[in-house]
């Protein structure tokens, strides 16, 4: 196998390993809620996420060998440069799941490329405008859409159905949440999955196995798909207790309203051609059904952290691609990026075996919110 | 602004996803408003306890249609893009 080979497969790898991260993160957008009010048992809602996500993938009509357009010059982006953004998605994406926080996988990866960029090619190579339009100011809306869409929609559910029996109630949201959470799940499948086939494409363009313009090969669509929807199935169960915990105490029609919201939201912004992180949106609208009904329980402490990761999701990613790049440039060529590969392989175990003393999983992640990411045990704080 | 921020844009998806969202959430417990006559189990009010309305029965099913077509509309608004 030649250097170039070697710097294709291992930035087709890293894809990949993004891919998966950004569907174990997100996992929680879609069914954090349904989880909580016990609409889904936790192992059935990860698994119906998943093959939607799957199906969601093949759904994509169109990928565009983009990355970060209108932030980053497309000059800049080299392969290596494409490679340590890839980096610091991922172990910014790996450091949230470990503190339980969802934050944007997008902005994750926007950030490590806008870091690696500058790095490489100074501050010419990034849109300061392109990075308020597109990348901070979206993150500051899109909660406030959401959460007043999820709001009104909590206020008029309640409102209705105060006079409707308990059970018809409760049985009915819970089919209705399943409905608009798989919707959720299918709309991430689509436009996630497809950031990633973009970025294999883009890689084998630079390398030359693919004419530019062209649809990415079947194998692409198909590895894409598989990576989002095991990282799926996996289940960030330490954001989703977050999320459907953490945040808000949530019964049926709260979280019926909340998916609801998110669903349309996504699906409207996709459409208008208004990006809106789904993370950003689905954090949005469970707030929003916190405050739509009355009483509610709204833990703001943890509005708080969370709205804070989303602050210094970019700047944190970027530091991680630069360093990437600065690290890969110095050894030089194909070695650099298989030594950085490596790191990254090294730093992504270490989170792992953390996670594993404080565990979070389909057997605790309903328990009480005392405040923590792990549940307490036998009154003991478990980390985190 | 217009640099900054596409409003026409963040407007119809505010305004799609208020009649989308909050909309279809509205119509689906109107659905089951419907259902809960029909069942004659309304916890107070005129129809309290009587059951079998047929008027219950087929203003749920004309909601629940009615959410059916707007996720259809929605899918369809995603994948036209």
């Amino acid at each position: 196998m030649d250097g170039d080979t070697l710097l294709l497969v291992t930035v087709v790898a890293t894809a990949l390993a993004f891919d998966f991260t950004n569907g174990f993160h997100d996992t929680a957008n879609a069914m954090a809620t349904s989880i909580s009010t016990g609409a889904l048992r936790p192992k059935v809602a990860v698994a119906v996420s998943a093959v939607l996500n799957f199906v969601g993938a093949f759904l994509s009509l169109s990928v565009a060998a983009t990355i970060a357009s209108g932030i980053v010059d497309s000059g800049a982006i080299t392969l290596t440069v494409v490679f340590a953004g890839l980096v610091g998605g991922i172990l910014w994406n790996l450091l949230t799941w470990y503190l339980g926080i969802p934050s944007s996988s997008s902005h994750a990866l926007i950030g490590g490329v806008v870091g690696a960029a500058l790095i490489a090619d100074g501050t010419g190579a990034v849109n300061g405008s392109g990075v308020v339009s597109k990348v901070i100011l979206p993150a500051l809306l899109a909660p406030v859409a959401a959460g007043l869409v999820a709001g009104l929609g909590t206020y008029l559910a309640y409102k209705i159905t105060s006079n409707v029996s308990q059970n018809v109630r409760d049985k009915g949201f819970k089919a209705g949440q399943i409905g608009s959470a798989s919707l959720v799940s299918l709309a991430h499948g689509t436009n996630d999955a497809q950031k990633t086939m973009g970025i294999i494409a883009l890689a084998l363009i630079a390398h030359g196995s693919l004419d530019e313009g062209a649809d990415p090969p079947f194998w692409v669509i198909a590895s894409c798909a598989v990576a989002i929807s095991l990282g799926t199935y996996m289940g960030g169960w330490r954001v989703i207790r977050t999320l459907g915990k953490g945040l808000v105490e949530i019964q049926t029609p709260q979280g019926f309203a909340s998916e609801g919201a998110s669903a349309s939201v996504i699906l409207a912004s996709s459409h208008f051609g208004y990006p809106l992180s789904t993370t950003h949106v689905v954090s949005g609208s469970i707030l929003g059904s916190g405050i739509g009904r009355r009483l509610a329980d709204v833990h703001w402490s943890v509005a708080g952290r969370m709205a804070t990761a989303w602050l210094v999701t970019l700047p944190a990613a970027g530091l991680v691609g630069a360093l990437a790049w600065k690290g890969a440039d110095l050894i030089g060529g194909t070695a650099g990026v298989a030594a950085v590969f490596v790191l990254l392989v090294a730093c992504a175990s270490a989170f792992y075996l953390a996670a594993r003393k404080a565990p979070v999983n389909s057997e605790n992640v309903n328990d009480e919110w005392t405040g923590s990411v792990a549940p307490q045990r036998d009154g003991v704080p478990a980390g985190v | 602004m217009d640099e900054w921020i596409d409003l026409a844009a963040l407007g119809r998806v505010l305004l799609a996803s208020l009649v989308g969202g909050a909309g279809l959430v509205a119509v689906f417990s109107l659905g089951l408003v419907g259902l809960s006559e029909h069942e004659g189990r309304m916890r107070s009010g005129t129809h309290a306890g009587r059951g079998g309305s047929p008027l219950g029965l087929a203003v749920a099913s004309g909601c629940f249609l009615c959410v059916a077509a707007g996720v259809a509309v929605g899918l369809w608004a995603m994948l036209k893009g």
